[in-house]
């Protein structure tokens, strides 16, 4: 069941834009990432979706229902994982996740079933019969995004869903997200987790102050953004920055603090490592990267660039 | 998933979520039911029938408003500050039977209260307590009613306000309305404020079935507590169920 977003616009009272002239689709089966600076709009956007807040004007289809007019709609399509910490006080993740299982129509057998293999799945057994108080942030976590995955609706929405998680869980969670898809929902994903998320992403909208910058495939999105290849240095404190080969100077590098970030062609890869290495032999960095242009890299860009547009 | 599916998963979940906090709320609203009936009663040299009936029934009517109008909205307002209201919201059940799971945990909550109470009462007055047929759909009605006021309060105010405004009710309950004594020691103005107010009528409807009432069973105190009961739980539907 495709989701559709068309021309959607929240105007807060007070006059705050929060969504202006939104329109994406994500088709069932995909993981549809939505990026962008805090306060962009994505969490008031998928809370429209999830039928919790109402549109200015524009319309929003899940198949053929309108979880506008009709939140009740919403509610059983939709499984959600909010940005907030879900409280589970007194409430153990196994109680939790098979509840909300047999509350989604489970019978108490699949309920329980369903839970152990999500756990399993999150690798957080070891805490299934701990009570949500005394669970760490990131447990806590992986249990809210196991109340949303336990038996998913046709559309699921997680809004930053790995806070708090620790990185070898994150690549759990990243891979029963592309799993859910892969069964058939079609997933919305809020993050920032940009580099780690980039493999599971089929689509992805840049959001900036309300309205979508850049939409496409992980693919399209990269032959848009020019040099394919990103060589990254760090130099070595206290020494002076390398004036690199003639194809490497324009663009300008991206710097943060003593690292720094060119854009090359596929063509210059040979060269570019070459020169590093020597660098690095010569101890004028102390590391180096040569890898594809990352969408962290495209989206910095792009927030560098609006951020010069709207000053 | 029919209605009455939704509502046991609910009432589980809810019961979950308070198994610590629901002992210790029957706890304190069993201490204040009986810290009325013996702490008021030192405030009186002389305790007569009329005092002692009032005293004995309105320890656990105050009991039964603790719960349902202080504890509850509480909850509810802490729900909202922590996200797990939002959460629920997103639940594929209907809103209705999320609010009678709510109602239902807070109504057993207040129960232990009703009995204690009562019974430290009658040991205390030597009261000749004749427990009437209809004490238990009176306190029901009467938790129902206070707890339904206190779902719509909740949803109706800003979380951070709906502990000063609860504690302000049970304040004005406490000293200023007709519960723990006749309607008749009140000024005028304030005697005809709580003809609408449903505070006296719920002290009315426990002490009629819990003493030997002159003219039986009043049904005005029923019909009151039975609008403002539907008045609460439209409040709590409509304004739960908004959205901004």
């Amino acid at each position: 069941m495709d989701l559709r977003i068309d021309h959607v616009r929240k105007e807060y009272p007070r006059g705050v834009l929060a969504n202006d002239d939104i329109s994406i689709t994500v088709a069932a089966g995909e993981v549809y990432g939505l990026l962008g600076h805090n306060g962009a709009g994505k969490t008031t956007l998928v809370r429209q979706v999830a039928g919790a807040i109402r549109p200015t004007s524009g319309t929003i289809r899940i198949g053929d229902g309108d979880p506008v007019a009709d939140p009740g709609f919403a509610r059983r399509v939709c499984s959600v994982q909010p940005q907030a910490q879900v409280p589970l006080m007194g409430v153990t993740p196994r109680q939790a996740i098979s509840l909300v299982a047999r509350m989604r129509g489970a019978s108490r057998a699949e309920a329980a079933g369903a839970t152990q293999t999500l756990m399993e799945a999150l690798d957080i057994t070891e805490w299934a019969d701990t009570p949500g108080e005394r669970l760490s942030g990131g447990v806590r976590r992986l249990a809210a995004y196991g109340l949303a995955a336990v038996r998913p609706g046709r559309v699921v929405i997680l809004d930053e869903p790995s806070n708090d998680v620790d990185p070898v869980r994150r690549r759990l969670l990243w891979q029963h997200v592309r799993a859910l898809a892969d069964a058939g929902a079609a997933v919305v994903l809020v993050t920032h987790n940009l580099t780690e998320v980039e493999g599971i992403l089929d689509r992805l909208s840049v959001l900036a102050h309300g309205r979508v910058v850049v939409d496409g495939t992980v693919a399209e999105l990269r032959a848009e953004a020019g040099p394919p290849v990103r060589l990254e240095i760090a130099v070595t404190p206290g020494r002076e920055e390398p004036s690199p080969p003639p194809p490497f100077r324009s663009p300008p590098p991206r710097r943060e603090r003593h690292r720094l970030v060119y854009r090359l062609d596929t063509g210059d890869s040979a060269t570019a490592a070459e020169w590093a290495a020597r660098l690095q032999a010569a101890g004028a960095i102390s590391e180096f990267t040569l890898s594809p242009v990352r969408v962290e890299d495209i989206y910095l860009a792009l927030e560098e660039e609006h951020d010069v547009v709207a000053s | 998933m029919s209605w009455l599916r939704s509502y046991a998963l609910l009432v589980r979940w809810n019961a979950l979520r308070l198994r610590f906090l629901l002992p210790l709320f029957a706890l304190v609203s069993t201490g204040l039911s009986v810290g009325i009936i013996v702490g008021f009663a030192y405030l009186m040299p002389t305790v007569d029938t009329t005092s002692a009936a009032f005293l004995a029934t309105g320890g656990p009517t105050l009991g039964l408003i603790t719960v349902g109008l202080v504890m509850a909205p509480n909850m509810v307002a802490q729900s909202k500050l922590q996200g797990s209201f939002e959460f629920d919201q997103t639940l594929p059940v209907p809103p209705m039977a999320s609010v009678a799971a709510g109602l239902t945990i807070w109504i057993v909550g207040a129960l232990p209260s009703l009995v204690l109470s009562v019974l430290v009462a009658a040991f205390r007055f030597d009261l000749d307590l004749q427990v009437h047929g209809l004490l238990v759909p009176a306190a029901l009605l009467v938790a129902l009613t206070a707890t339904a006021l206190g779902y719509g309060m909740a949803h109706a105010l800003p979380a951070a306000a709906v502990g000063l405004v609860a504690q302000l009710i049970v304040f004005v309950t406490l000293m200023f309305s007709p519960v723990n004594f006749p309607a008749d020691r009140l000024p005028g103005w304030l005697q005809a404020i709580h003809v609408v107010l449903p505070f006296q009528y719920m002290a009315q409807v426990i002490r009629e079935t819990l003493t030997p009432a002159a003219g039986g069973i009043s049904v005005t105190p029923y019909a009151v507590l039975a609008a403002w009961c539907v008045v609460g739980l439209a409040a709590t539907y409509r304004l739960m169920t908004r959205r901004g």
